[in-house]
């Protein structure tokens, strides 16, 4: 075997294994039914004891939604407009029927999302940072699930440049800083990103992507 | 040695770009670091204004397409600020630019144009 094609094939099995971690594909049929071209994100709902948290996690959602090819209709004007009509509950908002929201918006389906965790434990010398979210799109014509995903992103900052005494303080330093102020939107766009975008088990692409309607293979 | 390298480098970015389907359809600008910030301190409400307006003005010089709900969130900060006028304008465009929001910016339209304005004289 030349050298050449040793490296077309290495390249080919790299090429392989980006994907091959893939989980098993989600069931598509529902979602195909209905081909929403239009997401009303929804105030989301929390779990975890930082009361910001869905708040900051709205900021990170409309974006990557609108990029897959989606009408994503403006999420803070709608937690505003909610919070208006007496719907500034989170919860009461899920347990709703999305078919008045569809009625209200003109949205073809809702999306619910439900922080199950938002923390940083401080474990001896070292901080880890977890968010862990539900999603889920539902018809606003039907009040069926279309899909769903569970993210679960941690982040442990690894033991940093030699051991002994001085590897131990930066250790402590960083998870010190962690504990102070921990940053999750980092943590947030993987999640949303690993939600999202996935082959298998992702968003299929919206009708402002060219490949909408034409990527069944893949979803 | 440097004709291998050639090949190598490509094989290299196709197997990373083997998963990878992002790319930026539309310029966001600051648009989600400054919602982030307005959440965190809600005192920050003009500079997410702001920053929706670059987010507009930036599209505008480029020809490009505003993104989903800019025009609509831009238009309701202006209308808690009392501008139904210029609230009314930005509903418009983002119905005019994005038909799937009809419903609900004919809904908002509606809204701003009933309540009083609240420069007016009398």
């Amino acid at each position: 075997m030349n050298p050449l094609s040793k490296v077309l094939i290495f390249g080919a099995v790299l090429m392989l294994a980006a994907c091959a971690s893939a989980p098993k594909r989600y069931d598509y049929a529902n979602f195909r039914t209905e081909s929403p071209r239009s997401i009303l994100v929804v105030p989301v709902t929390n779990k975890s004891v930082d009361v910001n948290a869905p708040d900051y996690f709205l900021s990170s959602i409309a974006t990557p939604l609108a990029e897959r090819g989606y009408y994503v209709f403006p999420v803070n004007m709608v937690k505003s407009v909610l919070s208006d009509d007496g719907l500034s509950d989170a919860n009461l908002v899920h347990s709703g029927d999305p078919r008045r929201l569809g009625e209200l918006f003109g949205a073809d389906a809702v999306m619910y999302i439900s922080i199950e965790r938002w923390d940083a434990k401080y474990v001896v010398l070292s901080t880890t940072v977890t968010v862990e979210l539900n999603y889920s799109i539902k018809s606003t014509h039907t009040g069926q699930e279309l899909w769903s995903n569970h993210q679960r992103v941690v982040y442990q900052p690894q033991s940093s440049g030699g051991g002994g005494l001085a590897g131990l303080l930066a250790n402590a330093i960083t998870a010190a800083l962690a504990k102070a102020a921990p940053n999750y939107m980092p943590l947030a766009h993987q999640a949303n990103s690993g939600a999202i975008n996935l082959k298998g088990t992702g968003l299929p692409a919206g009708p402002y992507d060219g490949l909408f309607g034409k990527d069944a293979a893949d979803y | 040695m440097t004709v291998r390298l050639l090949l190598v480098a490509p094989i290299l970015v196709w197997s990373l770009a083997g998963c990878v389907t992002n790319h930026q359809r539309y310029d966001w600008g600051s648009y989600d670091p400054s919602l982030y910030a307005y959440y965190k301190d809600p005192t920050k409400e003009a500079a997410l204004a702001e920053s929706l307006a670059a987010v507009i003005s930036t599209a505008d010089s480029n020809h490009a397409l505003v993104p989903p709900g800019i025009y609509a969130e831009y238009g309701y900060l202006q209308l808690q600020e009392g501008k139904n006028l210029a609230a009314v304008e930005l509903f418009k465009q983002e119905e005019a630019h994005w038909p799937e929001s009809k419903i609900f910016m004919d809904r908002m339209i509606k809204v701003a144009s009933a309540a009083p304005q609240q420069r007016s004289t009398k």
